[in-house]
């Protein structure tokens, strides 16, 4: 009734526009996809400098304290770690006692903290429940734990409340050099903690058993940090392990430690994390630093800590710093071109203006490219690239700062010179967290990094998926009004043939609720998605033959249900409107989930939403354009098709490999994707 | 009629199988869900269990009571103590597990049931009411439509399947019991049973005080009866047939006034004074048992004030998915009392003007006030939202040309997948804000203002439409 109104009065403004972008939709979609993809390329470009936003931090304010004592202190640490190495083969809890005792030796709190490696098993449901029961499990064998030492200065100025920690992962079976030095820099730097007067916040050395992975061991520290046991709880567990125990108090009470223990003993919430590890040097010889900083599920370390970092390092210690790149991109010939395009216009806007500073030199650009690719990569993986993943699922900002030395380190007078500058970083470092009133919170959490110091904020990359997506919504309506117009058309019609009246109005009636049915459809269709992708997860509480069986007979049942379905054009417009809609929802919740995995999935999705049609239509159309877009559906749905199921099979190693809220989402991900390839194959 | 009806007898039956089939599986869906909701956790999430309707509150409302304290002592608890001596023994723990946690929940399961099936009775008898008048104005042309599933059955399904409800009902919080005393006397006012209608009314408003306002639609209903067409259209089609056919026998005019005996042209006042005394009786019974309850832990004042105080100076500034939280938290303290009273008297401003417009729709006229009493709600929850959505399927054939309802329906379901991750973003991993979660709460509340405006407009529609159709074929 409205639209046969609409001539008569003209409509306010903002509704003339909204039926024009309607009505124009192929035109307004092919646009905003264009402008969305070359927006995605424009990021490297638009990247701004980073800036260190929160006042406190006053990075680099102080001159570094770290004196050449520490350094050698740190050193007859180091050679003690080798030649226990070297000395004893089974060194798995001599390292960790050495570690301790010097710990102590220096006035701070010790534990030991034992973990086992928890078997990692996917639970689907862990993102709603949040439930932090945990399971105790029977079975545990106390030959297979690993020890973590656990040390902690408490400062003079400080009320307890708060704690920065630092984190060397080890491997207690076999410490080699590198790891040696990431210990004994975090000695020097722990070993001067002990003595300053200024600190502020507790600091927690953590030397991280990584027998069974460093990922592990961290996140079982921080789970019991973060989830006290109350009550007996934890006695059955320390009677089971009371033999190695015993052995322990032992040996410890020919040391005469009073500081060490088996208590878990705690500081206050954590302020930062820093992960301190020394690669090899073999790869790449030169003195840089490496910044991972990708937690689970694309989460990212508040931007201010890669700041300061990034700031102490390039401009105190002159050590070079690095994120990860795309090293295959840099070789691309097709982003070199873009790049010297972007370039050109940008020497052309400013010889128009010279106040534009628009463009970048195009080696810079596929710099940044690079990096932004694997930014966007390791983000939508979802899965952490190092143990500081592990802080961030209790709102801890952490990253892992990789060092690796000039050259090979057998020299001493090398050594202690690594050892100087790895130590004057980690204190700076520390000493501006230090200073940080609050928690942080000034700078970004959502952005992705271009280079060490270059960004882009979540206000910039948002518009590029927000042109990309654009053309969801618009097609899925300008589909539902033509369903509709089709409809009050074949109305118009009809009152020719009078006695049909009665059941044509009776159908008209309900047109405005028609879309019930084709929402009922994709309701269907995506409770099954949903089902397959918790498959895996089922099939491991079920016996195997049932499951064989429920697999076939859920494999099986869409199809079946589809082949049924399959009905006129204009239900066909309904349909599609629908499920373009309930992509657009889903992909919109994925983008504030995880930017980079809605990114992806867009690129792949969007396309595959607008092309979608009927094949059966086209075959019976017979006509070159549809032959043509038949076979484009075919081939997008092949392209579409395996990156989905590949997407199917990483979710599942991942949901597997860690327990967290990411994987759940990267499923969620997967089955958006998965499922309109379905839709592409059903139809 | 009685020839129609022995023909589609078979297919009656059928649909009756058809309804409580479903009706019973959603039951049997709920009891499967129960039995996790260990592990869904739903009782803690913001958007099911608000400050007022949260059984965590209670239990612990309980055990201060049990321990001869005051259940209102620490703002923990702001609901009825009626409802604490209720439902309070089936929150304690036992030893044996959770035995009792069951027959709570259960509890709200079958509130829910009856709750659906009130809906069903009450559409019933509305279909009955707008049947008998179509036929008065002579428009069966609209009646064919009926051959559907009726209106009732499809409004009590609408209630039992909306994920809304399954999550309110699984996730304890109260919010079925009250909207089962909500609905009981939206059904007994139609079904005239004055004595439940008012014990319905009189039960809701303690529990929730925001039901006060169906007042006026309940004194509608029982004056003018159920919904039906405007009254001047009968006047007119009455006076029209006088004076278009005088010539035509007395004996057929007589017949059809016969046909129609209850044509609701007069207020009947003495049902409304009927219902006003129970409401009394009912609402002194109330206060009286409420009264013995506190008797020792500061009496009414000490009640009133820390449920229905609770409920209009808003104290409790914990996000939820209305958008008083916030607002509350931002303005300054000086002004507080002021936009209390705006935001509160915006509920009341709407009454007036909306029984002049609708008051010929009663029924219609109580779900308005249901959503925008949600909608403006200080504690609102997604509780309301069931109430009132389900109460939408009754009016599913006078709404059938309702504009955007699938804009709306995914503006529902987006809202409803957003709010928790958006809650997620913000408390666990702390990289969105408070301004994220209120975000999704500011769109929640546009989709229902819109929902309002259109199915009121939707409505008024048909109303112009059934005229038109009244003056054509006379």
């Amino acid at each position: 009734m409205a639209e046969s109104e609409t001539p008569k009065t003209r409509p306010r403004p903002l509704v003339r526009l909204g039926i024009f972008l309607i009505s124009h939709s192929l035109l307004v979609s092919v646009v905003c996809c264009t402008a969305g993809v070359l927006a995605l390329l424009l990021l490297p470009v638009l990247a701004k400098n980073t800036y260190i936003s929160e006042n406190a931090l006053m990075p680099g304010s102080a001159n570094a304290m770290l004196s050449s004592e520490d350094i050698s202190e740190a050193h007859r640490f180091m050679n003690d770690l080798t030649g226990l190495n070297l000395k004893t083969g089974e060194t798995g809890i001599e390292s960790s006692r050495l570690i301790a005792r010097y710990m102590s030796d220096l006035g701070a709190d010790v534990n030991y903290h034992k973990f086992h490696p928890q078997p990692n098993q996917f639970r689907p449901l862990h993102f709603f429940s949040n439930s932090d029961s945990r399971i105790i499990q029977e079975n545990i064998c106390c030959s297979s734990h690993g020890v973590n030492t656990v040390g902690i200065i408490r400062a003079p100025r400080g009320d307890g409340k708060e704690a920065i920690v630092l984190v060397t992962p080890y491997n207690s079976h076999k410490i080699d050099l590198a790891e040696a030095l990431s210990l004994a820099i975090a000695y020097s730097v722990f070993s001067l903690l002990t003595r300053v007067t200024w600190l502020a916040k507790d600091i927690i050395w953590l030397a991280a058993d990584s027998k069974y992975g460093e990922y592990a061991s961290v996140s079982a520290w921080l789970r019991d940090y973060q989830t006290p046991v109350f009550g007996d709880f934890e006695k059955p567990y320390s009677e089971i392990c009371c033999e190695s125990n015993a052995r322990h108090g032992l040996k410890e009470s020919e040391i005469t430690e009073r500081k060490i223990s088996d208590v878990f003993r705690r500081a206050g919430t954590m302020a930062a994390a820093l992960v301190i590890k020394v690669s090899d040097g073999n790869k790449q010889a030169d003195g840089t630093l490496s910044i991972y900083a990708e937690a689970s599920n694309g989460q990212m370390p508040n931007l201010d800590l890669i700041n300061i970092v990034n700031n102490l390092a390039v401009h105190r210690q002159g050590l070079q710093v690095k994120v990860e790149k795309l090293l295959s991109l840099l070789d691309s010939k097709w982003l070199r071109i873009l790049g010297e395009v972007f370039e050109s216009v940008g020497n052309i806007a400013r010889s128009l203006n010279p106040q534009w500073k628009f463009g970048i030199p195009a080696a810079d650009y596929m710099e940044g490219a690079a990096t932004l690719a694997s930014s966007l990569y390791y983000q939508a993986l979802g899965v952490p690239t190092g143990s500081h993943g592990a802080f961030r699922d209790y709102q801890v900002d952490a990253i892992t700062l990789e060092i690796s030395p000039k050259v090979a380190l057998n020299n001493k007078i090398r050594q202690t010179e690594f050892l100087q500058r790895g130590g004057r970083l980690i204190e700076g470092v520390i000493r501006s967290v230090n200073n940080l009133l609050e928690k942080f919170h000034q700078s970004f959490f959502l952005y992705l990094l271009t280079s060490p110091s270059k960004f882009v904020s979540v206000g910039v990359y948002m518009i590029a998926f927000a042109l990309l997506v654009a053309p969801l919504p618009i097609v899925a309506a300008s589909l539902y009004s033509d369903a509709n117009k089709w409809d009050s058309s074949l109305k118009k019609h009809d009152p020719t043939s009078s006695p049909k009246s009665a059941d044509d109005e009776h159908r008209n009636i309900l047109r405005s609720w028609k879309w019930l049915y084709a929402a009922k459809q994709v309701f269907i269709i995506h409770s099954w998605g949903v089902l397959v992708s918790l498959l895996p997860y089922l099939i491991c509480q079920m016996p195997n033959w049932m499951s064989k069986v429920l697999t076939w007979l859920i494999l099986g049942s869409p199809i079946i249900d589809a082949d049924a379905s399959q009905s006129q054009k204009r239900e066909w417009a309904i349909l599609k409107s629908v499920t373009i809609s309930a992509a657009f929802i889903g992909l919109c919740l994925m983008s504030v989930i995880n930017f980079a995995t809605a990114e992806i999935g867009a690129l792949l999705l969007v396309p595959m939403c607008l092309l979608a049609h009927p094949l059966r239509l086209d075959v019976r159309a017979h006509s070159l354009k549809a032959f043509t877009r038949a076979g484009c559906n075919l081939v997008l749905g092949f392209i579409g098709f395996p990156p989905a199921a590949f997407f199917v099979l990483k979710g599942s190693f991942e949901g597997f490999e860690s327990v967290n809220i990411s994987d759940f989402w990267n499923w969620i991900e997967s089955l958006w994707a998965w499922n309109s390839a379905t839709y592409l194959y059903i139809e | 009629m009685e020839e129609e009806k022995e023909t589609t007898t078979t297919t009656t039956t059928k649909k009756k199988q058809c309804f409580w089939t479903w009706a019973l599986a959603s039951v049997i869906f709920r009891l499967v869900l129960i039995h996790f909701s260990r592990n869904l956790n739903l009782a803690s999430r913001p958007e099911v269990s608000t400050p007022l309707t949260s059984l965590r509150r209670l239990a612990e409302g309980y055990w201060l009571k049990q321990s001869s304290i005051s259940p209102y002592a620490g703002s923990m608890y702001h609901g009825s103590p009626l409802l604490l001596s209720i439902l309070g023994p089936l929150t304690v723990q036992r030893g044996e597990g959770q035995y009792n946690h069951l027959i709570c929940s259960l509890l709200f399961v079958i509130a829910d049931f009856m709750t659906a099936v009130l809906i069903r009775a009450t559409g019933q008898s509305l279909q009955m009411a707008y049947n008998q008048s179509l036929k008065s104005l002579g428009i069966v042309r609209l009646l064919e439509r009926s051959e559907m599933l009726s209106s009732g059955d499809i409004a009590a399904l609408v209630y039992l399947w909306n994920p809304l409800t399954i999550v309110t009902c699984v996730g304890s919080s109260t919010s079925p019991i009250e909207n089962l005393f909500v609905v009981l006397s939206l059904y007994g006012a139609c079904r005239r049973l004055v004595p439940l209608a008012a014990f319905g009314w009189v039960i809701a408003t303690h529990l929730s005080l925001y039901p006060a306002i169906l007042i006026v639609p309940l004194i509608l209903i029982l004056g003018y009866g159920p919904d039906s067409p405007r009254r001047k259209l009968f006047q007119q089609r009455a006076s029209s047939k006088v004076g278009e056919n005088p010539s035509t026998d007395i004996r057929y005019q007589q017949k059809e006034l016969a046909s129609q005996p209850m044509l609701p042209f007069r207020f009947s006042w003495r049902l409304v004074v009927h219902f006003i005394l129970w409401a009394s009786l009912w609402s002194c019974y109330v206060l009286l048992l409420c009264g013995i309850s506190v008797r020792r832990y500061g009496g009414l004042g000490e009640m009133f004030k820390s449920t229905y105080g609770f409920i209009l100076t808003v104290p409790d500034l914990s996000p939820n998915i209305g958008v008083l939280w916030y607002f509350f938290a931002e303005v300054f303290d000086y002004f507080r009392n002021f936009f209390l009273i705006v935001f509160h008297v915006n509920i009341l401003f709407m009454i007036l003007p909306l029984a002049i417009r609708l008051n010929h729709r009663p029924c219609f006229l109580a779900f308005v006030y249901i959503a925008i009493s949600s909608l403006l709600k200080s504690y609102p929850s997604v509780g309301d939202s069931a109430l009132y959505l389900g109460l939408l399927g009754l009016f599913v054939k006078e709404l059938a040309d309702m504009q955007f309802s699938f804009f709306l329906f995914c503006g529902y379901v987006g809202i409803s997948f957003l709010s928790p991750v958006m809650h997620n973003l913000w408390i666990w991993r702390g990289t969105g804000n408070a301004n994220f979660y209120f975000a999704t709460a500011m769109a929640y509340a546009c989709f229902q203002i819109i929902l309002v405006v259109e199915s009121v407009s939707a409505m008024l529609n048909h109303d112009r439409m059934l005229r038109k159709l009244s003056i054509m074929k006379p």
